[in-house]
């Protein structure tokens, strides 16, 4: 996937999945906050990226991941070879 | 009138929350769709005599094992235990015998009399599994801030623990042959579930004289000591929220109850379900709990003896047909059972013994759109056929077990999901899986505030296992402190 893919798909699965309209998805916004992010609901977005991109995300990477444009990143340097 | 908490689900965990909650002072309503309350522990009548479902023996009851204070906290401890010999289980792997003993040291010792080169091996992994059975509730010590050990020990693959450990595989087979009692998968089942499964039973395994219902019986007796309610045939329907909080739930019959705590105590999915408006859960949570698949269900075979003709056995039996016990057996074969002797009411002859084998839900789809009684004679064929399977494996351990036989009742994952709305057919609910942790590992806690779960889909099944979980979700309505001080410490 390239990045522009990336990005259109991740924000597609996340607008959907927490209910969230996409349009605040920008790539310095805060994950957290713009999610709504409790510690579970963490786990619930953590499930969904492995569930899509087969990417783990384990709980020390995960305070590396802030804004969306970080979680893009993540995904992108970690996507299974095809 | 409002509640403080509404539990739904009167199994085992819905019970134990109900009982420790209404103890502390709150006013509690437990919601049973059944007849009779029990879930997975309930037992059945036929002919005066009572049969059980999911409940055979238990570990972890001694004086000073973690088990016994909370049992003792639930008024539990003065049924009618029986302690199994010490040898309690049997284990026959392709007509090599392994006896499993109680006691941590002589677990290893008398392993190691059949596995002489691996002694260190064993002693090491009895030690983990002592370890495992004493730090069971470390995690509501308020004091503790992470339980290390146990993630480590949910992140690792049993298997493949097993496989580094021994050397023998031979040995692999012994120490995982009593675990018929979980789902042995060699991709997924983690080496917490594995641990826990086992631990407590080689600490101190018992029976109960009597059904596993004495169990619930007693829970839900207690609970309306207290003043506390449990209403059967009360099957919730709807759980209704407002303002992201849960209000009410609405049951079947159109009653409707109001409550400031709710408790699901039944499968996950089944809680997820019950939350009908539209935004009130939101989809990656609700996907997350219909993604998670459920364990395999159990065929039992209930035989009732003929008097006097076949001595009681204190322990349990498992038969392997073929070596190598983590490889599921091929779709219609039965390759495994587990044969479990009921303690005798009075004299030295056993009148009831289970045969159980894991049983896939695919096996029985044919019959998935039936009705309990009416699902036709190709299936009681079809039941017939496969207790006859498991009774020529039982008979190679339990001579003249044929002969005995004055009648037998038979029950299928259908069965489970037929009383106890069991996904599947699961009986052990949610499968763990060391290889995704995170994602199937439930919390006690849901999106609401004010919604928990609770039971064997949480964190472990089994009576031990559900028994530590429902702790763990009282401790989220009355606090980790709470349950520390007055429950594991008995203050």
């Amino acid at each position: 996937m390239t990045r522009n893919e990336i990005i259109e798909k991740v924000n597609a699965l996340l607008a959907e999945e927490f209910e969230v309209d996409a349009e605040a998805f920008t790539s310095n916004a805060n994950v957290k906050d713009t999610l709504s992010l409790d510690s579970l609901s963490l786990v619930d977005l953590v499930a969904l990226i492995q569930q899509n991109y087969k990417v783990k995300i384990p709980v020390t990477d995960l305070r590396t991941i802030v804004t969306f444009n970080d979680l893009y990143d993540y995904i992108e340097s970690h996507q299974p070879s095809a | 009138m409002k509640y403080d908490v509404i539990v739904i689900g009167g199994g085992l965990g819905g019970l134990e929350c109900g009982y420790i909650l209404a103890r502390a002072g709150k006013s509690v309503l437990v919601l049973e769709q059944g007849r009779q309350t029990g879930g997975c522990l309930q037992s059945y009548r036929r002919n005066g005599l009572k049969f059980d479902t999911g409940f055979h023996y238990v570990g972890g009851l001694e004086k000073g094992q973690p088990l016994y204070r909370v049992f003792e906290y639930l008024g539990l401890d003065s049924l009618p235990w029986h302690r199994m010999d010490e040898t309690f289980d049997r284990i026959t792997v392709a007509g090599r015998e392994y006896a499993l003993s109680q006691g941590y040291d002589n677990f290893a010792l008398r392993l190691a009399e059949d596995f002489p080169n691996e002694k260190e091996a064993l002693k090491q992994y009895a030690s983990l599994l002592s370890e495992t059975e004493s730090r069971q509730l470390d995690g509501l010590n308020p004091e503790c801030q992470e339980d290390d050990f146990a993630s480590s020990l949910c992140e690792t693959n049993a298997y493949q623990y097993l496989c580094q450990s021994f050397r023998d595989t031979g040995l692999i087979d012994a120490v995982s042959g009593a675990s018929l009692k979980m789902e042995l998968r060699k991709s997924s089942l983690p080496l917490f579930t594995f641990l826990h499964g086992n631990s407590g039973y080689v600490g101190s395994s018992w029976r109960l004289k009597g059904s596993g219902s004495l169990l619930t019986g007693a829970l839900a007796e207690g609970i309306r000591k207290q003043g506390g309610e449990v209403k059967c045939r009360a099957g919730a329907e709807e759980l209704i929220g407002e303002r992201h909080r849960i209000v009410r739930v609405r049951c079947t019959d159109g009653n409707t109850y109001e409550g400031d705590v709710f408790i699901g105590a039944i499968h996950p999915a089944l809680v997820c379900r019950m939350i009908k408006q539209d935004g009130l859960l939101k989809p990656a949570y609700r996907n997350r709990i219909f993604r998670q698949t459920n364990t395999f269900g159990v065929f039992t075979v209930s035989l009732v003896l003929k008097p006097d003709e076949l001595r009681y056995f204190n322990y349990n039996r498992y038969v392997y047909r073929k070596a190598d016990v983590w490889s599921s057996a091929s779709p219609g074969e039965i390759d495994r059972v587990m044969i479990s002797c009921r303690v005798p009411e009075d004299g030295a002859y056993a009148r009831q013994i289970d045969l159980l084998t894991p049983f896939l839900w695919e096996e029985c789809l044919p019959w998935v759109q039936t009705e309990i009684g009416k699902r036709g004679e190709d299936y009681l064929l079809w039941k017939e056929r496969i207790a006859d399977a498991c009774m020529v494996l039982a008979e190679t351990v339990v001579p003249g077990l044929g002969d005995a036989v004055e009648q037998r009742y038979i029950s299928t994952p259908l069965t489970y999901a037929g009383y106890l709305q069991a996904p599947e057919g699961s009986a052990y609910g949610v499968r763990k899986d060391a290889g995704n942790p995170l994602e199937v590992l439930l919390s006690p806690r849901t999106p609401f505030p004010n919604l928990y779960l609770t039971g064997q889909s949480l964190m472990m099944h089994g009576v031990q296992g559900v028994t530590q979980t429902a702790l763990f979700t009282c401790a989220e309505v009355l606090g980790r402190d709470w349950i520390w001080r007055h429950i594991v410490e008995g203050k």
